[in-house]
């Protein structure tokens, strides 16, 4: 392979930057798949009865938080590489590694996070379906999942602020 | 200041004056009625005693309330009246009411003659959609300038109708020229679907045509019940249509005239849902021929009054008695008002159950905080406590939504003192549009620049938070007799997780914790089995209960999700910043940074508060809950004036 084009693939500064592109691109497509699995239980049970829109868009609303987060984590690598709000900083490939890494876990857990907590609000609008005041148990049962994308969330948070550069 | 106290009520009466009393009830409002299974009593007179209730007459009340509410709902979109957000009863004077209830009859007119009109809208618009598909159908036909009751003659048969898009009209008319020779064929029109087609043909050939245009999937149409061209009956249709419209124009016109209506229509609504539940109540009770029973739970410093007011008023026997120990007795809260808006925390989840405490005045101050921790930004916080209040003084809300709004309220009071403790006011604005120079310092800490501190401190709280939920554990073993149970169970975790977190810190303390740490174990090993008989079991269940380590472990790392939230709202808020500031300080950069910070910040405030809401909702349920809290009360229903649209008052009184 063209040794220029090798070196361009592992500049630490491109590294870090497909480290912030997969915390939005994955942790977004989760949810925006998510979102849009209980957008349409949703739609089935406004169908019937239109009172129950602010229930079900709560519940729709869960899942979009993982989004939230990558784009977060996104953010605060660009900050700390100085590509917003700075001067840019030549990281090497190590460092551009590390950022990459430091990415994962929200990129990954929040991609599954996300689909899987859409199926439990998509059961939750179930609930709402039948119950519509049980919200909360609702609510609840999707909020059990979103612990691990808040956690994957911390784990990449604190590892980009604990990268030296 | 929690579970209010119930006591059960036994009433025995004459017949004849059962309505007055239900009446009384009704309007004293705080006895719940229970019902009452005859067959359930072991008693020697239990033959002689039936279930109350008259089904048909609740039924034909609720004929009438439905009735009365399909015209309120239908005159609903002529309703001009102003309604707020959460309209709560309108009032209205008891004397107005009863005027209004013994002059009914003006009221059925008025729903008689709109249930009418409605008839009458309903058969206007089906005759406006037959007028419709008249025309749809007519209008491929359009071209043809035959007069459609054209009769056929003695040896040409006139033919109208369609084949299939799909087949070639070039080669039907070539095929049918060769075949036969004497036919007229003219293609009116084709669309997407089908050709349209007029044919005329000698009689005599009639089976050699057919037969041909059968193949090419030809199917006849015909013009049942019109005369003249198309183009005349499409005329005449459009004008159908036109008279149809001008008609229920008409029509609505006199029914928006009733709009003034609504509020008689409402009173009488409110009226009968009165009578329903006033019948419908009997169905709780036990009557014999002479005399009826009734049985109840009224709260306990309401109940003299109760008494007083029946025995006033009525022959009867009535009873007050304390629940037997133990009894489940429906629940009602009471709290101070600071505690009460997060009640509906505990709502959510389930009510205490009648032995147990009220968890609200311990579970308010934690959610309180951690909602305010976990938003975290001063500015912020001003901004949904100003709204919020505003909210709740201009429209005073009821229910649930008022409570919801008062524990966003706090909740704001709540996320301005974490802000300021943390530095945040618009995240970072002020350093951002500064240019670095300026700084608003946080009181304590930025969780920002240490978020090894904020995530210890979130650490630091759960583990409070979690111990308060023990102690109230160990409170109710005590106050159940149980004090060993208390001991055991909740003492020796109490030794155990503090000991662990003294040993980091190293040095005497840290002995100190080592040795506290290992008593707790040791208590937590000896006594976990102790309700097993068999001496192995004893041991592993003591060897598993010590496993629940791992459980109150997982338990407070779950609060490292108080940095997470509060990091997201710092982040995203100094993502608004950056953004805002990129286009530099003149008008237009100003005006851009206005404008993003707004829609930013109200996208921030509701997403982050959703959030906050939630995570506290959840460190409650499973966190703290899951520690002492068994819920599964039912809650407290007393028969009491309902109404929908109107509350009574007393003359020139509120």
């Amino acid at each position: 392979m063209n040794a220029g084009l090798v070196e361009i693939l592992f500049n630490g500064n491109v590294l870090a930057l497909l480290g912030a592109a997969l915390a939005v691109f994955l942790a977004g497509l989760g949810s925006a798949k998510g979102v849009g699995m209980v957008g349409e239980a949703a739609a089935g049970v406004v169908t019937e009865d239109p009172e129950k829109f602010g229930q079900t868009l709560l519940l729709q609303a869960l899942p979009g938080t993982q989004g939230i987060y990558g784009l977060l984590t996104a953010f605060v690598i660009l900050n700390k590489i100085g590509l917003i709000g700075g001067t840019p900083v030549q990281l090497t490939s190590a460092q551009g590694l590390l950022f990459l890494f430091a990415a994962l876990p929200i990129a990954i857990v929040g991609y599954f996070s996300a689909i899987n907590q859409a199926r439990a609000a998509v059961a939750g609008v179930g609930i709402i379906a039948k119950r519509p005041e049980e919200l909360a148990k609702a609510i609840t049962y999707a909020a059990m999942v979103e612990t691990y994308a808040v956690l994957a969330l911390l784990a990449s948070i604190l590892m980009v602020f604990g990268i030296a550069i | 200041m929690a579970i209010v106290k119930m006591q059960k009520i036994f009433l025995l009466s004459l017949v004849k004056e059962k309505q007055q009393l239900i009446d009384t009830l009704m309007k004293l409002g705080v006895v719940q009625i229970n019902t009452l299974d005859p067959q359930a009593l072991d008693d020697e007179y239990a033959k002689l005693i039936v279930n109350d209730g008259n089904e048909q007459l609740v039924q034909e009340i609720e004929d009438k309330m439905a009735r009365i509410k399909a015209v309120i709902d239908y005159l609903g979109k002529y309703d001009s009246r102003k309604k707020g957000l959460f309209s709560s009863g309108r009032p209205v004077e008891i004397e107005k009411y009863q005027d209004l209830v013994n002059h009914q009859n003006e009221i059925w007119q008025v729903v008689e003659q709109i249930s009418k009109l409605d008839e009458e809208l309903v058969a206007l618009r089906s005759e406006e959609n037959r007028t419709e598909n008249l025309i749809a159908s007519l209008e491929p036909w359009k071209p043809l300038d035959v007069e459609v009751d054209t009769p056929s003659t003695k040896n040409v048969t006139f033919l109208t109708g369609t084949t299939p898009a799909m087949v070639n009209m070039d080669n039907l008319a070539q095929e049918l020229a060769a075949t036969v020779p004497e036919i007229y064929l003219n293609v009116i029109n084709s669309d997407r679907d089908q050709n349209y087609l007029f044919i005329a043909y000698l009689k005599k050939r009639e089976d050699e045509v057919m037969g041909l245009l059968k193949a090419h999937g030809f199917s006849k149409v015909v013009f049942k019940d019109l005369s003249g061209t198309i183009a005349d009956n499409l005329v005449k249709a459009q004008a159908t249509l036109k008279t149809i419209a001008d008609r229920r124009q008409a029509i609505e016109q006199r029914i928006a005239a009733f709009a003034g209506e609504i509020e008689k229509l409402e009173i009488l609504y409110d009226h009968y849902a009165i009578q329903r539940d006033k019948t419908k109540v009997l169905e709780r009770l036990a009557k014999t021929d002479k005399t009826f029973m009734l049985e109840g739970w009224v709260p306990a410093e309401e109940s003299e009054k109760v008494k007083r007011e029946i025995e006033k008023q009525y022959d009867c026997l009535l009873e007050i008695k304390e629940p037997e120990k133990g009894e489940q007795y429906p629940i009602l809260l009471k709290n101070h008002p600071l505690v009460e808006p997060f009640e509906i925390v505990t709502e959510m989840y389930s009510l205490p159950n009648a032995n147990e405490i009220d968890p609200n005045p311990f579970m308010a101050p934690f959610f309180f905080l951690l909602f305010g921790i976990m938003i975290g930004d001063a500015a912020y916080g001003i901004i949904l406590a100003l709204v919020t209040g505003y909210v709740i003084k201009k429209f005073k809300p009821q229910g649930m939504a008022g409570k919801l709004l008062k524990l966003l309220f706090f909740g704001g009071i709540s996320t301005f003192f974490w802000g300021a403790m943390f530095g945040s006011w618009l995240g970072d604005l002020v350093s951002v549009v500064s240019g670095g120079s300026y700084n608003i310092p946080p009181l304590w800490f930025n969780p920002m620049d240490d978020p090894m501190k904020m995530l210890i401190f979130s650490f630091a709280f759960g583990a409070v938070h979690i111990f308060v939920g023990m102690g109230l554990k160990g409170y109710m073993l005590i106050r159940d007799g149980k004090p060993l149970d208390a001991l055991f169970d909740i003492g020796s975790w109490y030794l155990l997780i503090p000991g662990l977190v003294m040993m980091f810190a190293g040095g005497i303390i840290g002995t100190i914790g080592k040795y506290t740490a290992i008593i707790g174990a040791l208590m937590i090993v000896l006594t976990g089995g102790r309700n097993e008989k068999n001496i192995f079991k004893k041991l592993t269940g003591g060897l598993g209960s010590l496993y629940g380590i791992s459980g109150y472990l997982s338990d407070i790392l779950s609060y490292s999700r108080l940095l997470a939230l509060g990091l997201a709202t710092g982040v995203i808020a100094s993502v608004i910043n950056t953004i805002g500031t990129l286009f530099g300080f003149g008008l237009f950069g100003i005006t851009v940074l206005i404008v993003l910070l707004i829609f930013g910040t109200i996208f921030n405030i509701a997403i982050n508060a959703l959030g906050a809401y939630v995570h506290a909702s959840r460190l409650q349920y499973v966190e703290f809950f899951g520690k002492f809290f068994e819920g599964g009360g039912k809650a407290f229903q007393p028969f009491k004036i309902s109404t929908k649209f109107i509350k009574l008052t007393n003359t020139g009184g509120k």
